[in-house]
C-alpha cells in the first residue's frame, strides 16, 4: 500500500544543508516535508561527521595536554582508555544534537519521512522504508540535499579491519598500527584522535604535500610537527595492493617514498575523498541533470536545470562543507518562498580541526600568484606570541594576504591550536571588505590567540612593535 | 634674478612617494616654508614645503607623478622675490624670458561651453608646464555628477602656465592655461578650448539604467557587505555601477537608495504600472517551436524598448524623386566595377543626409543624460542598420561628410561583410550621430524606425517605385523614393525635421545640389 502526501517543499536529505533549508523553509510558511534515510535527523555531519569526531578529538585533546603537562610538573599518570565510556561520550553529544533537530522539526510542523526517496517525476519522490513500505510525496518544489559518501578503492579486500570515516569514527578498538590512506583533512583528523590513543600512524598520500590546497608553508609546519610524532608520512606514494590475512593488513606502496616491502598494519583507515550522491536519487525521472561524477549542477539561486527543483550542499560541489551547505538551504527556501536572494559569498573557509589546527580562507598564496594578483602578507609566528607560548605550543603561524593596491584582506592561513576559531575573523574581514590597517586599528583582547590576526595585519603594515617589521620594499 | 632648482628634502626610507596635491602654481610668490606640494605614502601624507621664498617659475611634478628623495620638484625666482607683494601675487612677472621665440606668441585657453555646469572640479591635469601639446590632446579633465568631460587643447601649442590644479572648480570661461603657440598655428582668433569631449552622451550602448537582470554579473568584487551585496541583488542592481561614499569608495545601503534616486529621476520606466505580459500556453492552439532569442536580438532588444518608451517619437515621410539619381549611378557602375566597387544607391544616401545634417545641427546632437544639455556634434559619423542572420547590427561610417562615393561603397561593403560573418568590434559600432534604415531591397512604402539612442533622428528608406507625378502639364513616370524620418521630439522639432527630410530629398532628386 502506498501512502501518499502532497506538500509544497519536499527537502531530500536532512544533513545540516537539508534540515535548514526545511527549517527556513517552514518558517517562510511553506508546508514541507524533510526525507531522511536514517531514522536521526542530521545527516552525516552530526551521525558520522563532523560532531562525532570533534568529541573523540576533544578526548585526544585533553590526553595530550595531560601529557604535556608532565613536563611542566604535573603528572595525571599513565591514561587508562575505556573505549566504551569515550563512545557514549559521543553518542549521548550525537543524541541531544539530533533529538533537538527532531523537536525543532516537530515545533516548526515539519513532516519527517524516514525512508531512502527516488524521484519518480518532477512533482513526486518515492519514499521506501527499511521495512519496504512506500510513501509518495508530491511536491511542488524539491531541494535535494543528498550529500555524498567516502569514495570506496576498487582494490580495498572486504575487511573489517579496512575502515572509512564512518568505520574509524565506531572506535571498536585502538590498533597497534594503522595506515592512514589520503592526507585529506577526514584522514588526519582521525589520525590524531587513533595516534593519541596509542596507534602508530603512517599516512600515505599521493601528492607532494598534506591537506590539498593549503599554502606550502603551513603544510610544511603541520608535516614538521606529526613527522615527530606519527610512524611514516609517505607522500608522492601510492598504495597498489592490499591483502588482508590473518596477522594484519599487508599494503605494498609505490612511488617516491615507498617502502621496498609490504607493510604490515593492524588497521587501514581509508580516506581518499568523497562522492556526491546524485546518481542515487532516479533524478533523471525528473529530468534534473546528473553529471558523471554524480554532481548536480545549480544556479546561484540553488536551482537546477529544473526550474522547480533546487540541489544545496556537497551534492552540488565543492567544497564540500556543512557550512557551505547551511546557507545554500537557506536560499534555496528563500527563492522558493519568492525572495530574490542569492548564494554570493566572497570566501568560504576551511578548517583540519587535526593537532596542531590549520585552517585557510579566501585566496591562498599560490592562487594568488595564479591568478596574477598583486598582493602581500603579513606573517606573525607564535612563537612570538605569549598566549600560544603559555598553552606550552609555539608552532603556530598566522597567515594573512592583502591587495597591494587596497591593502584589503583577500586570504588567510592560520596554523596552531584554535586555529580554526581565528580564521572566522578573518572570513567577517574578507566579507565587509576590511584592510590591513582595520584590523591592525581592531583592539584584540590580551593575550589571546586572536591577537596574531591582528599582528599579521601590522606586520604587513609595518606598525608592528612584538617583532620586527620586515623591510617595506 | 636667480633660478633656483628645489629638490624633495629627506623623506626616510621612502621611495617613489605619489604626490597627491599640488599647493601652488606657476607664478606664485611663496614665502619660506609655505606648503608647495603634498605627498602620500602608503603611512601618511606630508607636505614639503619652500625652504627659501621666491615665485614659482616652473612645476616639474604634477598629482600623480613619483618622486624620492633629490627629485626635483620646481623652479623658482629667487630675485623675483623682491618685488612681491606681501599678499603674494606677482602675476606682472613676466614668464622667464630664457628663451624668447619671436615668432611665438601667447594666448590664453578658458573652459569653453561645458553644458549648464557651474563649479565642476577637476579630476585630472593632463599636462604640466612645458609640455607641448597637440591640437585636441586633452589638457584637463572635468567630471560633473553625470559625466567625465575631457578639456582638449584648441591649438597645438606649448603649456606656458597652468593655472588649475586637481580639485579646482571651474565654470565656462575660467582660465585654464596660459599658453605659447608658434606664429603660424596662432591664426586661431579662438580662445576657447575645443568643445569638450564628453564620455557619456556618445556611447552607443548607455547602461546608467539599473538592469534587473536574473544573473548579473557577481557583485563578490564590489567593497560592500554582505548585507548591501543582497540589497543589492534583491532590488537588481550592479553594484559596479555604484561608487561607494563610505571610506575608501565601501558602498552603503545609502549609496543603494541614492541610486536608485538618481535613476527614478530619469524614469527608468519605472512607475508605467503596467499589466504583466500575458503568458499564454499556445500549444492549446496547435504545435509550436520553442525557440530562444538570440544573443544580438536580446540585446538589442532591451535597447530598442528603452528608446521606443523614452522618446518621443514623431515620424516625417517624403518622397525623393530619384530619377536622375538613379541615371547617373547606372552610368557609372561599370566605372565603378573597374574601381572594385559596387554601386549602390546607399552612398549617395549617406552624402545626402550628412550634408543636410550640417544644414540641421539639431539632428547631428545627442541629449545629455541630463535631459537640459544639447551636444551638437562637429563631425558627421553615419550608423548604416544591417540584417544580419543573427539580428540587427548597426556599423558606424565615419566622416561620411569628408569621404567621396566611391569610398563610401567600398567601406559600407566592408561592414556588411563583417556584419554578417559576425565580426563587427564594438567600436565599429560607436559613435554614431544619426542612422540610416534602408529597406529598400526588401519592399515598403513606408514605416517607422526607432530612434537609436543617443542620437535623435534615424532616416527609414524604402523601395523605390515608378509613380505617375504631375509636373505641371502632364503626369510624367518618375522613380520616387520614400523616405520616413523619425525623430525625437525632445530635441527636434516637427517642422524641423520636415525640413530635415525635404532637404534629403532635394539633394536625392539633383546631386548637384550636394556641391553648392
Amino acid at each position: 500500500m502506498t501512502n501518499s502526501i502532497q506538500t509544497e517543499v519536499v527537502v531530500l536529505g536532512s544533513g545540516p544543508g537539508g534540515y535548514t533549508a526545511a527549517f527556513r523553509a517552514a518558517d517562510l510558511g511553506k508546508k514541507v516535508v524533510l526525507i531522511e534515510r536514517y531514522s536521526t535527523l542530521g545527516g552525516v555531519c552530526l551521525n558520522v561527521g563532523c560532531i562525532p569526531s570533534k568529541a573523540l578529538l576533544h578526548v585526544a585533546k585533553v590526553m595530550d595536554e595531560a601529557n604535556e603537562m608532565a613536563e611542566h610538573g604535573v603528572s595525571f599518570g599513565q591514561a587508562k582508555i575505556d573505549l566504551k565510556k569515550i563512545l557514549g561520550y559521543k553518542e549521548s553529544i550525537i543524541n541531544k544534537l539530533t533529538g533537538g533537530l527532531a523537536m525543532l522539526a516537530k515545533q516548526r510542523k515539519v513532516t519527517v519521512v524516514n525512508g531512502v526517496g527516488q524521484f519518480v517525476s518532477d512533482k513526486a519522490i518515492e519514499v521506501t522504508n527499511d521495512k519496504g513500505e512506500k510513501t509518495t510525496v508530491q511536491f511542488e518544489n524539491a531541494i535535494i540535499a543528498a550529500g555524498s559518501r567516502p569514495v570506496k578503492l576498487p582494490f580495498m579486500p572486504d575487511d573489517p579491519r579496512i575502515m572509512d570515516s564512518t568505520g574509524a569514527l565506531k572506535l571498536e578498538e585502538v590498533p597497534g598500527s594503522m595506515l592512514v590512506v589520503g592526507g585529506g583533512i577526514i584522514g588526519l583528523e582521525m589520525a590524531t584522535v587513533y595516534h593519541q590513543l596509542g596507534a602508530k600512524i603512517s599516512v600515505v598520500e599521493f601528492m607532494p604535500q598534506l591537506m590539498g590546497t593549503v599554502d606550502k608553508d603551513i603544510a610544511k609546519v603541520y608535516e614538521k610537527w606529526i613527522s615527530k610524532r606519527y610512524a611514516s608520512i609517505m607522500l608522492e606514494t601510492k598504495v597498489v595492493k592490499v591483502e588482508a590475512k590473518k596477522d594484519g593488513i599487508y599494503v605494498t606502496f609505490e612511488g617516491k617514498n615507498a617502502p621496498a616491502q609490504p607493510v604490515r598494519y593492524d588497521r587501514l583507515l581509508v580516506a581518499v575523498g568523497r562522492v556526491p550522491n546524485g546518481k542515487d536519487i532516479a533524478a533523471e525521472k525528473a529530468g534534473v541533470k546528473v553529471d558523471e561524477k554524480g554532481f548536480i549542477a545549480v544556479d546561484k539561486q540553488q536551482r537546477t536545470n529544473v526550474p522547480h527543483i533546487y540541489a544545496i550542499g556537497d551534492i552540488v560541489g565543492q567544497p564540500m562543507l556543512a557550512h557551505k551547505a547551511v546557507p545554500e538551504g537557506k536560499i534555496a527556501a528563500e527563492v522558493i518562498a519568492g525572495q530574490k536572494h542569492y548564494f554570493d559569498p566572497k570566501c568560504i573557509p576551511s578548517v583540519a580541526y587535526t593537532d596542531p589546527e590549520v585552517a585557510w580562507v579566501g585566496l591562498t598564496e599560490a592562487q594568488a600568484q595564479a591568478q596574477g594578483l598583486a598582493y602581500g602578507k603579513g606573517v606573525f609566528p607564535w612563537a612570538a606570541s605569549g598566549r600560544s607560548l603559555s598553552l606550552g605550543r609555539d608552532e603556530g603561524m598566522t597567515k594573512v594576504l592583502f591587495d597591494e593596491k587596497t591593502h584589503r584582506v583577500i586570504g588567510a592561513s592560520i596554523i596552531g591550536p584554535n586555529a580554526g576559531e581565528l580564521i572566522g575573523e578573518v572570513t567577517l574581514a574578507i566579507e565587509m571588505g576590511c584592510d590591513a590597517e582595520d584590523i591592525g586599528l581592531t583592539i584584540h583582547p590580551h593575550p589571546t590567540l586572536s591577537e596574531t590576526v591582528m599582528l599579521a595585519a601590522e606586520m604587513y603594515e609595518g606598525t608592528i612593535t612584538d617583532l620586527i617589521a620586515p623591510k617595506k620594499k | 634674478m636667480a633660478i633656483k632648482e628645489i629638490a624633495v628634502p629627506d623623506i626616510g626610507n621612502y621611495k617613489n612617494v605619489d604626490v597627491i596635491e599640488i599647493n601652488v602654481k606657476v607664478g606664485d610668490a611663496v614665502k619660506e616654508e609655505q606648503t608647495l606640494i603634498t605627498l602620500e605614502t602608503d603611512k601618511a601624507t606630508m607636505e614639503i614645503p619652500a625652504p627659501f621664498a621666491g615665485t614659482i617659475k616652473e612645476l616639474l611634478v604634477k598629482v600623480g607623478s613619483k618622486v624620492s628623495q633629490g627629485s626635483i620638484i620646481l623652479k623658482v625666482d629667487t630675485a623675483a622675490d623682491t618685488s612681491a607683494t606681501p599678499n603674494g601675487t606677482s602675476l606682472e612677472s613676466k614668464p622667464a624670458p630664457a628663451a624668447p621665440s619671436s615668432s611665438s606668441s601667447t594666448q590664453e585657453i578658458r573652459v569653453p561651453d561645458i553644458g549648464n555646469y557651474k563649479n565642476v572640479p577637476v579630476i585630472e591635469v593632463s599636462v604640466k608646464n612645458g609640455d607641448s601639446v597637440k591640437a585636441e590632446q586633452s589638457l584637463i579633465t572635468l567630471e560633473t555628477d553625470k559625466a567625465t568631460m575631457e578639456i582638449p587643447a584648441p591649438f597645438a601649442c606649448t603649456v606656458d602656465q597652468l593655472k588649475v590644479k586637481v580639485g579646482d572648480k571651474l565654470t565656462q570661461g575660467d582660465l585654464i592655461a596660459v599658453v605659447k603657440t608658434e606664429a603660424a598655428q596662432a591664426s586661431s582668433p579662438a580662445t576657447k578650448a575645443a568643445e569638450p569631449q564628453t564620455s557619456v552622451p556618445v556611447k552607443s550602448e548607455p547602461e546608467s539604467q539599473p538592469q534587473v537582470a536574473s544573473q548579473m554579473a557577481s557583485n563578490v568584487s564590489a567593497h560592500a557587505s554582505p548585507s548591501v551585496r543582497r540589497m543589492a541583488r534583491e532590488l537588481g542592481i550592479d553594484l559596479a555601477k555604484i561608487n561607494g561614499t563610505g571610506r575608501k569608495g565601501r558602498i552603503s545601503t545609502e549609496d543603494l537608495s541614492g541610486f536608485i534616486k538618481s535613476n527614478m529621476g530619469q524614469g527608468g520606466g519605472a512607475g508605467l504600472n503596467l499589466l504583466a505580459d500575458p503568458n499564454v500556453d499556445f500549444t492549446q492552439f496547435g504545435p509550436v517551436d520553442a525557440q530562444k532569442l538570440s544573443r544580438i536580438k536580446k540585446i538589442s532588444g532591451a535597447n530598442l524598448h528603452r528608446n521606443w518608451v523614452k522618446i518621443p517619437h514623431i515620424t516625417l515621410c517624403e518622397e525623393a524623386d530619384i530619377t536622375e539619381m538613379e541615371a547617373f549611378r547606372n552610368e557609372q557602375k561599370a566605372q565603378a566595377e573597374k574601381n572594385g566597387v559596387k554601386l549602390t544607391p546607399l552612398p549617395f544616401l549617406l552624402k545626402a543626409v550628412a550634408q543636410a545634417l550640417k544644414c540641421f545641427p539639431n539632428l547631428n546632437a545627442s541629449l545629455g543624460a541630463d535631459g537640459e544639455t544639447l551636444y551638437v556634434k562637429q563631425y558627421y559619423h553615419i550608423g548604416v542598420a544591417v540584417d544580419t542572420p543573427s539580428g540587427l547590427m548597426v556599423p558606424v561610417i565615419r566622416d561620411v561628410d569628408q569621404k567621396g562615393i566611391y569610398q563610401l561603397a567600398k567601406e559600407l561593403a566592408d561592414f556588411s561583410i563583417k556584419a554578417r560573418e559576425g565580426k563587427l568590434k564594438p567600436s565599429d559600432m560607436q559613435g554614431g550621430c544619426f542612422t540610416i534604415s534602408s529597406l529598400g531591397g526588401v519592399g515598403t512604402t513606408s514605416f517607422t524606425p526607432i530612434v537609436n539612442m543617443p542620437e535623435v533622428g534615424i532616416l527609414g528608406v524604402s523601395k523605390a517605385a515608378m509613380k505617375p507625378v504631375w509636373n505641371g502639364n502632364e503626369f510624367m513616370p518618375r522613380l520616387m523614393l520614400p523616405l520616413s524620418l523619425s525623430v525625437d521630439h525632445r530635441v527636434v522639432d516637427g517642422s524641423e525635421g520636415a525640413k530635415f527630410v525635404v532637404t534629403v530629398a532635394k539633394y536625392l532628386s539633383d546631386l548637384r545640389n550636394l556641391i553648392l
